[in-house]
């Protein structure tokens, strides 16, 4: 063997080699979780991702250096902190395309652009609050606020930041100057009314709705939210989750009825659940989930403006959130999960995306509540992208999600695929009645994921509403749905009979005069029957 | 009186709950093979309602088919009825042999089998809000099934109305006892048959060094 043949073969090797370490390079650049969604026997299956992590955003890309840097506008002093600190919620102000930040660990609050470049920092609320006041700057503090929302107000058209200052026990709604600080319009405080019987006032979380009511989830308030008006006056609570039933809360119900007053009192309480997060869409429904550890009842609700919860079971319909209890999918730990929906947010489109802080996992629903797609995991040993430690907080903005880490102290940016946004495409008209122009979307949806439960649904929708039923019951049949299954078959009942009907009337009329032949047959004696056959 | 063919008789029986079954003892009449068939036909109906009840119906688990608790639903629950029930009324001076309590049993579960074959059809052509009358035949078939099964001991045994009820009620009791020491008797062979597969495996070992 010449020598250039051997340095060929060898060229050829180390060629292979780096080929293949670069293909196992690909291989782990995926995300460190697999997809999965439930099929109609709430069973998971494998699933196509429809989201891919595209980016993380830490203190450094929120650009926090500034902080120390004097010649900055944003200049604090020469040790700030550069970077978050238990960041309880994030929120999009999408009239603004604009993030807020809630950096709850830093008792500060940070404004960027939609690609996280710094717009403002906020330590405090100038006004005439007498609480948590810095004499150095005249601003009243901020003491871990947890809870973010932001609101272009009906009234004065400026742009309104309520927010749930934790340790102050005080919900600030505030207005934006021009000069870019925040300035105190009202300040909501432990109401003094009797109904409200709590010793402490801790707001975690807060919305306000059109008429600016103020809704504020205060910890260990299990009443419901806590409501103020405008004015802010305390106008009492909204939208409380019932007790869970279960075989100890019946046997309790039971014992109840037969001890005596003392037995009664020296029993557990059945109290049913508190909420811990709440969203509010466009027109006005507050979306509700709680937290504790896979509760059933009351998991996430959708409440009208009387409280009353839209999506109940009891109504006949199933309504379920989050990983079905007692579902292991979980290829990295490979254990069972309790559920705790801690956080959910619903965009423009109605869709909701509801985030499991045990499982860092992001469920993705449409306005009808089906399942669209899961994404997202807790930190593997990997410490992957798009594994979380504390996942606190999804917003959405436009097709993408964002997820905010408590512990890891970063945002997560989730974009859709190719496969995502053929789904959401598809999805978007099928909620709006438009069942046929979802059809091409669905094909292309099919033929990625074969195993997309929605997508049969959505095909044999398309096709009940061009009249063909044959295919519409196979669609509903291969979707498991017996709902849709059942409207189809009434219309290829009725089809089948009006088709044949000449047919099936002329099979009855030769058979009822058979029978009247024989009969008059037999009357006649032409045919015997033997008295032992006759019965 | 009467002169029936086999199955002559058999609708004689179903069609006349009050005296059927005492014609058919005091003529004696009654057919093995007829009364095995019924047994398999109520098997098979078990399988269709099972498997081809209409889909917006079948609430069943498809995925995977499994024939063994539908046997155990039909034929072995049937043959444990016959053997409780007789093993029972021998004690409460019955007079039903073996044979006779089999026969007859076989007999008075014809409507159910009939009725659920009836529902199955009706299933693929009804639309849900039309399943009244699916409810309808299967509480038809199964009354009348039962009624049947009661007038079928009381023949057999010669039992009053009272006496036939109890014996029944105590023969689902035997019927639960059988069972329980049939999953027992199982369970314990198991453990032995493991035993002596581990004395083998272990044998092995140390032949082979």
């Amino acid at each position: 063997m010449s020598i250039r043949k051997k340095i060929k073969r060898i060229l050829t090797l180390a060629l292979t080699a780096s080929l293949c370490s670069v293909m196992t390079m690909t291989a782990f650049a995926d995300e460190p979780y697999n997809s999965y969604s439930y099929d109609s026997w709430e069973q998971p299956v494998p699933s196509q991702s429809a989201y891919r992590i595209s980016r993380t955003i830490t203190g450094y890309e929120l650009g926090l250096s500034q902080l120390r840097d004097p010649s900055s506008p944003f200049y604090v002093s020469d040790d700030a902190v550069i970077t978050l600190s238990g960041a309880k919620d994030l929120f999009c102000d999408e009239d603004a395309r604009e993030f807020w930040i809630a950096d709850t660990g830093n008792h500060r609050i940070f404004r960027t652009d939609e690609d996280f470049k710094l717009k403002g920092v906020y330590y405090g609320v100038s006004g005439k609050s007498e609480i948590n006041k810095d004499e150095a700057t005249g601003l009243s503090n901020f003491n871990e606020p947890m809870g973010l929302y932001v609101k272009t107000s009906m009234y004065t058209n400026e742009k309104m930041v309520y927010i749930a200052d934790n340790k102050n026990a005080r919900v600030v709604k505030a207005k934006l100057t021009t000069g870019n600080t925040l300035e105190l319009v009202e300040e909501y405080t432990k109401p003094e009314k009797g109904l409200y019987t709590q010793t402490t006032f801790n707001p975690s979380k807060v919305i306000a709705d059109n008429a600016e009511n103020v809704y504020c989830v205060v910890t260990s308030v299990n009443t419901g939210a806590v409501m103020f008006a405008r004015d802010g006056s305390f106008t009492g609570f909204y939208g409380a989750n019932r007790v869970e039933v279960t075989a100890k809360v019946i046997a309790q119900t039971l014992w109840r009825k037969i001890a005596s007053n003392d037995q009664i009192n020296a029993m557990e309480r059945n109290v049913p659940a508190e909420f811990n997060n709440f969203d509010i869409d466009d027109e006005g429904f507050i979306y509700t989930v709680t937290e504790k550890g896979n509760t059933s009842t009351d998991a996430v609700k959708k409440l009208n403006s009387a409280g009353y919860n839209i999506w109940n079971n009891n109504s006949g319909n199933e309504y379920k959130f989050g990983d079905i209890t007692d579902a292991v999918w979980d290829s990295v730990s490979n254990k069972k999960h309790n559920k705790m929906l801690t956080d959910i947010v619903v965009d423009k489109f109605g869709r909701m995306n509801v985030l499991d802080f045990e499982t860092g996992r992001v469920f993705q629903y449409d306005k009808n509540a089906n399942l669209i797609c899961i994404f997202g995991t807790k930190t593997s040993s990997a410490d992957q992208r798009g594994s979380f430690s504390q996942p606190n907080a999804v917003e959405t903005l436009g097709e993408n999600v964002y997820v905010i880490d408590g512990a890891k102290n970063d945002i997560t940016v989730f974009t859709t695929t190719t496969f995502g946004q053929q789904v959401h495409k598809a999805v978007n008209l099928y909620d709006e009645g438009k069942y046929t122009d979802a059809v091409p979307y669905w094909n292309n949806v099919m033929d990625r994921d074969g195993l997309y439960t929605l997508a049969y649904i959505g095909m044999g929708k398309a096709s009940l509403n061009q009249e063909k039923y044959t295919e519409a019951l196979d669609y509903f049949k291969t979707a498991y749905d017996r709902k849709d299954y059942d409207k189809a078959f009434k219309y290829a009942r009725e089809d089948f009979l009006r088709d044949h009907f000449t047919a099936i009337i002329i099979i009855i009329a030769v058979l009822i005069v058979l029978l009247i032949v024989r009969k008059i047959l037999i009357h006649k004696g032409i045919i015997v029957i033997h008295e032992r056959e006759r019965i | 009186m009467y002169e029936y063919s086999t199955i002559g008789w058999l609708k004689h029986c179903i069609f006349h709950p009050v005296e059927g079954f005492e014609d058919l003892r005091w003529k004696k009449k009654g057919s093995i093979p007829v009364a095995i068939t019924i047994v398999v036909f109520l098997f098979i109906a078990m399988v269709v309602d099972h498997q081809l009840t209409g889909f917006a119906y079948n609430m069943n688990y498809v995925k995977v088919f499994n024939v063994v608790p539908l046997l155990v639903q039909s034929v072995v629950y049937f043959l444990t009825w016959v053997v409780g029930n007789w093993a029972l009324c021998t004690l409460l001076d019955g007079e039903g042999t073996f044979k006779k309590i089999f026969i007859y049993s076989a007999y008075a579960l014809v409507p159910y089998i009939v009725c659920t074959f009836i529902a199955v059809i009706l299933s693929n052509v009804l639309i849900r809000d039309e399943s009244i009358w699916i409810v309808a035949v299967q509480w038809l078939g199964m009354g009348w099934s039962i009624i049947l099964m009661i007038q079928a001991m009381r023949a057999a045994h010669q039992y009053s109305f009272g006496k036939t009820l109890v014996s029944m009620v105590g023969t689902v009791i035997v019927m639960l006892l059988i069972l329980f020491l049939a999953v027992l008797l199982i369970s314990l062979f198991q453990q032995l048959y493991v035993f002596i597969y581990q004395i083998y495996t272990e044998i092995l070992y140390r032949v082979r060094g």
